[in-house]
C-alpha cells in the first residue's frame, strides 16, 4: 500500500520519538555544516492502478525500504528523508502531479515514472521546471532519440529494448536450429519496439530466419486462447513474448493448457516482472526468461540483495522483481550525488549541482554496481537465463544465469538503435 | 474454440446486464466491476480452500460458491443505492452505475491490492481434450457447458416459472404489472441481485484460466456493451447470440487480421446501432 | 451569485490570481478553464437539448491532437490558428458523427457516442506510426497573440500569458454560448428537450437542431482540448478514453446542468476536489464515486442546485 503523507509523517514521528529516547547516537546524527536540519523532500510518482500497478508498487516498496534504512543511519548528510508520493496515471494528470510536487511541495528531486506515455511527457516538463527527475522505467527509442537529445535535468532509465537485445543475443546460443519465429507483445510502443529490436538482432545471427507471425493484443487482454491457436497454426520453431505483467502469467497458463511449448521454444524477454507467479505447474523448463536488471536469487548476489529479498518476502509474502532495483538505484544515486556535490560545495548542493554530480556516478544497487552515463541514461546488468524447476520454490527460477552488461547490450550515446545493431561484428 | 470460451463468459456478464436492463431499464456500467469482484473473490476462496487442505480437484466448488455468494452484494447495491433513482431520468441511473464503477474499482484495490492474482495452474489438473482438431483444456469445456446450462436455465426461468412471468411482465409494462398487484420492489431487488450474480459468477469462472488484474472490469464493460448492442437490449437470446458473435468474431479477427480486433467490434456496434438499433432480438425502442 | 457585484468580485479574483496565489494553484486553473470551455459546449447538448453524450472526450482528443499535429508536423505555432483549426476539425468530424447519432435519443444516443469515442481511441492507439500510439505526440509551446514569450520559463509562461489567454478564450466562449442559449435557436433546443413532439408540430426540425447543437458542443470540446494540451505538452489516447467522457458528465452534474454557469462551477469543483483528494488519499476514486453517487441521489441539481434551491427532483424528472 502506498505511503501517504499522513502515514509517513506518523511513522516518522514514531521513529523519531523512539530514536530520541533509545538510540540518540544512531538516529540523531550530527547535522553537517552548511546542511539544513529539516528533512529533505523527495517526490515520488508511483502507478497505483491498472495493469502496471504491480510495477509501480514494487518501485515504491523498494524506495520505502531504502528510506527506512537510510533514515535509521542518519539520512542524507544528516537530513532525514521525507517521501511525498503522488500517483502516476495518465500523462496529463501525472504532469499536473509533477508540477504540484515541484511548485507546491517544493521537493528537491522527483523520482519515478514508468509508462512510456507519461515519461515522454515528463521529460520536457522536467527540463522546464529545472528540478532533477530520475525515471524508474519507461524509456523507448522515441523517448531517447527524438524528444530529449541533451537533457540537463531529466535522467532516463535504461533503454527498454535492452531486454530484446539480450534475448536476441542469447537465443542462438541456447536454441539451435531456429528457422521460424513468431512474436507476441502488447500493442503499444514497448511491445512493438521489443519485437522490432529482437528481429533486427536475430537477423544478424540467423540471416535466413523467417518471422511467420506477429500478434499485438491490447494491454489488459486476459484471454489469449485465440492467439495461441494462431501461433500453433503458424508452427514456428520459437515464440518470443515481451509481456511483463499478469498477462505473462496468463499466456503461460493457457499455453500450458494446450502444450504449446512442447512443439516450440519460448523466449520471455521481460516476464521476470511477475516471476513468482510463473508456477512450476504450468511453466516448463527450458524457456529463456528475462528478469530485467535484478534477479532475486542470484547466487553471486550481494548481502544487500539477500537482505532485501528476505525482508521483502517477510513483509509482502512475495519475491521482489526488477522495479525495486530501478527505484533503489535512483534514490541511492541521488544520495551519492548529493554527498559528492557537498564535498566540493561545502554546503547542501543546489539542484543544478546535484544534477551535474549525478552524471557518471556509480553506486551499489540491489543488483550490483549501477551508474549514470553522462548522457543521463543508466548503465547496469541484465539477467536472463533458462528456466528450471530445480529449486525450493513453487515457481521457476533460472539456471544457467547470463549476466549481460549494458556496455554490450545497449546502444552507446548518440547512436541510433538499428544502425548500431547492424554495425555489430558477429 | 477459444472464441467460444470467451463467449461463454461474456454471455454470463451480458445476461446479467440484459436482465437488469430489461426489467429496470438501467444499463449497469458496473457489471464489469461485479465481474472483477467475482474474479478476485474466487481467487481468495480457492486459495483459502486449497491452503486448508481442500483437494485441488474440487477447486470448482469454492469457486462457484464464492462467485454466487459475492453476487449477493447486489442486494446491498440495489437497496442502498439504486432504488433512490428509479423515478429519475435514465441518465442519472447510468451515472449512478458509473459512480459504482469508481467505488468498486478502489474497493477491490483496497481489499486485494493491485497485483495480478490467480489460482495458479489448478485448472490444468482437469486435463485436455482434442476437439475439432484443436487441443482444448477440459476446464474450458466445463465452463462452456455451465454457461450453456445457465442459458437454458434462464430460458426456463423466464418462460416457465411464475417469477419469470413476472419478470417478463414487468419488462414489458411496469405500470400494468404493478396494477396487477406485483410488488415491484420485491421484483427489482431479486432481478438486480440475479443479474449481479451472473456477473460475479462469470468473473469467478474465468479466473482459473486467466488471472485477476487491476481494471479488468473497466476493460470488460466495453465488450459487454458490444454484446448487448448486437444482441439487442433487454433480450436474453440477444445476450446469447451477441456473446457468440463477439467471441467468435474476435477469435477470427485474431487469426486472420489481428490488427483489427477491437476496432472491428466497435464498427459492428456502430453499424448495428445505425441500421438496426434494436439489435438482433431487442425489444426496447429507439 | 449572478448579481453584477458577485460577478465583479469573481472577475477581479480571477484576474488577480496569478499575482497573489501560489504558482501551482494558478497552473491548476488552466485545466479548469479548458474544461470550462468543454463543459459549456457539453451542456448545450445535455442541459439545453437533453442529450447525454458518453463519447465527448472524442472531441477533446480531436482538439488536442490538432494542436499537437500543427505544432510538431506543420510548424504552426500561433495559438489562435490552432484553436481555429481545432474548431474546424471538430466540426468536420462532428458533422457525420452527429448526423448519425442525433437520430436516436437517451440510452441509444449515449451508447452510440460511447462507441464512436472508443473507435477514435482505438484509432489513436493502433495507428501508432501516424499518431504516436500510446506515447502520443508532443505539443510545442504555442505563440500567443503573435509573441513567442521566449524569455519566460514554461511555468512563468503558463501562469502569465497563457493564463490570461485561456481566460480570454473562456470569457469569449461564455459570451458566445450565452448568446446562443438566449437566441431563438436556444429556445428551440429547450422546447425539443422538453417536448419533441410539440416542437415538431411547431415546425421545428428536431434532428436538424440537435445536429447543430451537437456540432457546436463538439467545437467547444475541441477548443477546450487544445487549451488542455498545452500545459501538458503532450497528447495521448487516454484523452479520448470513455472514462474521460464519464468525467465530463460527472463535472456537469457536479456543477448543475440546469443552470448556465453550473458546468463551469462543476469544472472548478472537480479539478480542485481531485487535486486535494489525490494528494492525501490513494483511493481517491472511491471518494469520487461516492461524491457522484451522492449528487445523483441527493442533489441532482448539482452545486448550483444547492445555491438556487430549486427542487432538485424536478430537474431530474424525465
Amino acid at each position: 500500500m502506498a505511503t501517504t503523507r499522513r502515514e509517513f509523517l506518523k511513522a516518522a514521528g514514531a521513529a523519531a520519538t523512539v530514536g530520541a529516547v533509545g538510540f540518540p547516537a544512531v538516529v540523531r546524527a550530527q547535522a553537517k555544516p552548511g546542511v539544513p536540519s529539516d528533512p529533505v523532500k523527495i517526490g515520488v510518482l508511483a502507478i497505483r492502478a491498472g495493469i502496471a500497478a504491480p510495477v509501480g508498487t514494487a518501485g515504491l516498496r523498494g524506495t520505502e525500504w531504502w528510506v527506512e534504512r537510510v533514515n535509521k543511519t542518519g539520512g542524507i548528510l544528516g537530513r532525514q528523508v521525507q517521501l511525498i508520493v503522488e500517483e502516476e496515471s495518465t500523462p496529463k494528470d501525472t504532469v499536473e502531479r509533477y508540477r504540484k510536487l515541484i511548485l507546491q511541495d517544493k521537493v528537491d528531486v522527483v523520482i519515478g515514472g514508468i509508462s512510456t506515455g507519461v515519461t515522454l511527457a515528463l521529460g520536457p516538463v522536467a527540463e522546464e521546471m529545472e528540478v532533477p527527475w530520475l525515471s524508474w522505467d519507461g524509456t523507448t527509442q522515441k523517448g531517447v532519440e527524438e524528444t530529449m537529445p541533451n537533457p540537463k535535468w531529466a535522467f532516463r532509465s535504461v533503454d527498454n529494448e535492452v531486454e530484446a537485445i539480450v534475448a536476441g543475443q542469447l537465443t542462438p546460443k541456447y536454441f539451435k536450429g531456429v528457422k521460424t519465429v513468431a512474436g507476441i507483445g502488447n500493442d503499444y510502443s514497448y511491445g512493438h519496439d521489443c519485437w522490432e529490436t529482437y528481429q533486427a538482432v536475430l537477423k544478424r545471427y540467423i540471416p535466413d530466419v523467417k518471422f511467420v507471425l506477429e500478434l499485438f493484443p491490447k494491454l489488459g487482454v486476459t484471454d489469449f486462447t485465440s492467439h495461441i491457436a494462431a501461433i500453433q497454426q503458424a508452427k514456428p520453431d520459437l515464440l518470443m513474448c515481451s509481456f511483463w505483467s499478469g498477462d505473462a502469467t496468463i499466456i503461460m497458463k493457457q499455453a500450458a493448457a494446450v502444450g504449446l511449448f512442447k512443439s516450440m521454444k519460448g523466449v520471455f524477454t521481460t516476464a521476470g516482472g511477475v516471476h513468482d507467479s510463473l508456477k512450476k505447474e504450468f511453466t516448463p523448463e527450458g524457456l529463456l526468461l528475462g528478469y530485467n536488471t535484478m534477479y532475486f536469487d542470484d547466487p553471486k548476489g550481494s548481502p544487500l540483495l539477500r537482505q532485501f529479498v528476505r525482508e521483502y518476502k517477510a513483509k509482502y509474502n512475495e519475491y521482489p522483481a526488477y522495479e525495486c532495483d530501478h527505484a533503489y538505484f535512483n534514490i541511492e544515486s541521488y544520495k551519492a550525488a548529493v554527498e559528492k556535490a557537498y564535498a566540493t560545495a561545502g554546503k547542501w548542493p543546489s539542484k543544478a549541482e546535484v544534477a551535474k554530480a549525478l552524471e557518471g556516478i556509480e553506486v551499489d544497487s540491489l543488483s550490483g554496481r549501477r551508474s549514470w552515463r553522462p548522457d543521463h541514461i543508466q548503465m547496469c546488468n541484465f539477467y536472463q537465463g533458462i528456466t528450471t524447476h530445480k529449486n525450493g520454490y513453487d515457481f521457476v527460477t533460472i539456471n544457467p544465469i547470463e549476466v549481460v552488461s549494458t556496455k554490450v547490450a545497449m546502444k552507446p550515446a548518440g547512436s541510433k538503435l538499428i544502425e548500431w545493431i547492424n554495425s555489430w561484428k558477429i | 474454440m477459444g472464441g467460444v470460451f470467451h463467449a461463454a463468459i461474456l454471455f454470463l456478464v451480458a445476461a446479467g446486464l440484459q436482465l437488469v436492463f430489461g426489467v429496470q431499464k438501467i444499463f449497469n456500467l458496473a457489471c464489469g466491476s461485479f465481474y472483477a469482484l467475482g474474479a478476485y473473490t474466487g481467487v481468495s476462496a480457492v486459495g483459502y480452500f486449497t491452503s486448508h487442505g481442500g483437494p485441488p480437484a474440487l477447486f470448482m466448488v469454492p469457486l462457484v460458491v464464492a462467485g454466487l455468494a459475492v453476487g449477493l452484494v447486489g442486494v446491498v447495491v440495489e437497496r442502498g443505492l439504486l432504488r433512490f433513482v428509479y423515478d429519475r431520468d435514465e441518465t442519472f441511473q447510468l451515472l449512478l452505475t458509473f459512480a459504482l464503477v469508481l467505488m468498486l474499482e478502489d474497493l477491490i484495490r483496497m481489499t486485494w491490492g493491485a497485483a495480478p492474482t490467480s489460482t495458479g495452474g489448478l485448472y490444468l489438473g482437469y486435463g485436455q481434450a482434442r476437439l475439432l482438431g484443436a487441443t482444448v483444456p477440459v476446464y474450458n469445456l466445463i465452463v462452456i457447458a455451465a454457461s450453456l446450462a445457465i442459458a437454458l436455465g434462464m430460458g426456463w426461468l423466464l418462460t416457465r416459472t411464475a417469477f419469470g412471468r413476472i419478470i417478463r411482465a414487468a419488462a414489458d409494462n411496469r405500470e400494468m404489472a404493478e396494477a396487477l398487484g406485483v410488488d415491484m420492489r420485491w421484483v427489482y431487488v431479486r432481478v438486480f441481485t440475479l443479474g449481479t450474480m451472473l456477473g460475479t459468477l462469470g468473473g469467478a469462472l474465468v479466473i482459473p484460466a486467466t488471472a485477476a488484474m487491476s481494471e479488468m472490469g473497466i476493460e470488460l464493460i466495453v465488450e459487454a456493451f458490444a454484446v448487448v448492442v448486437i444482441g439487442g437490449l433487454g433480450s436474453m437470446r440477444g445476450a446469447f447470440v451477441g456473446a457468440l458473435v463477439v467471441g467468435i468474431l474476435r477469435s477470427l479477427a485474431i487469426s486472420i487480421y489481428p490488427e483489427l480486433e477491437m476496432l472491428l467490434i466497435y464498427l459492428i456496434v456502430i453499424a448495428v446501432l445505425l441500421w438496426r438499433p434494436r439489435g438482433l432480438f431487442g425489444t426496447a425502442s429507439a | 451569485m449572478r448579481t453584477p457585484v458577485g460577478l465583479a468580485v469573481i472577475g477581479v479574483t480571477v484576474l488577480a490570481l496569478p499575482l497573489v496565489a501560489a504558482p501551482y494553484y494558478v497552473t491548476l486553473m488552466l485545466p479548469f478553464m479548458a474544461y470550462g470551455v468543454v463543459l459549456l459546449g457539453f451542456n448545450l447538448l445535455f442541459g439545453y437539448t437533453g442529450l447525454v453524450s458518453f463519447g465527448h472526450a472524442l472531441f477533446i482528443g480531436v482538439g488536442a491532437y490538432t494542436g499537437a499535429v500543427l505544432t510538431t508536423k506543420f510548424g504552426v505555432r500561433h495559438m489562435e490558428l490552432i484553436l481555429l483549426a481545432a474548431a474546424l476539425a471538430a466540426a468536420v468530424v462532428a458533422a457525420p458523427v452527429g448526423a448519425l447519432c442525433v437520430r436516436y435519443v437517451k440510452i441509444y444516443f449515449g451508447m452510440l457516442t460511447l462507441a464512436f469515442g472508443m473507435v477514435f481511441y482505438t484509432f489513436l492507439l493502433k495507428f501508432y506510426r501516424l499518431t504516436g500510439g500510446d506515447e502520443g505526440m508532443r505539443m510545442l509551446r504555442p505563440h500567443l497573440l503573435g509573441h513567442e514569450w521566449t524569455g519566460f520559463s514554461k511555468t512563468a509562461y503558463l501562469i502569465g500569458p497563457y493564463y490570461y489567454f485561456s481566460l480570454a478564450v473562456l470569457a469569449l466562449a461564455t459570451l458566445v454560448m450565452w448568446r446562443i442559449v438566449g437566441s431563438p435557436f436556444g429556445l428551440c433546443l429547450k422546447t425539443i428537450r422538453d417536448n419533441p413532439l410539440k416542437a415538431e408540430s411547431l415546425g421545428v426540425s428536431v434532428p436538424r437542431h440537435r445536429w447543430y447543437a451537437f456540432m457546436i458542443s463538439a467545437v467547444y470540446a475541441a477548443v477546450g482540448g487544445a487549451l488542455l494540451a498545452t500545459p501538458t505538452g503532450n497528447v495521448d489516447p487516454t484523452l479520448a478514453y470513455w472514462t474521460h467522457s464519464g468525467n465530463i458528465v460527472f463535472m456537469v452534474l457536479l456543477g448543475g446542468f440546469s443552470s448556465f454557469f453550473g458546468p463551469i462551477l462543476g469544472a472548478f469543483a472537480f479539478i480542485f476536489l481531485q487535486d486535494t483528494v489525490m494528494s492525501v488519499f490513494p483511493y481517491w476514486r472511491l471518494i469520487f464515486g461516492a461524491v457522484l453517487a451522492l449528487i445523483v441521489i441527493v442533489a441532482p441539481g448539482g452545486l448550483m442546485g444547492l445555491f438556487t434551491r430549486r427542487p432538485p427532483v424536478e430537474a431530474a424528472r424525465p
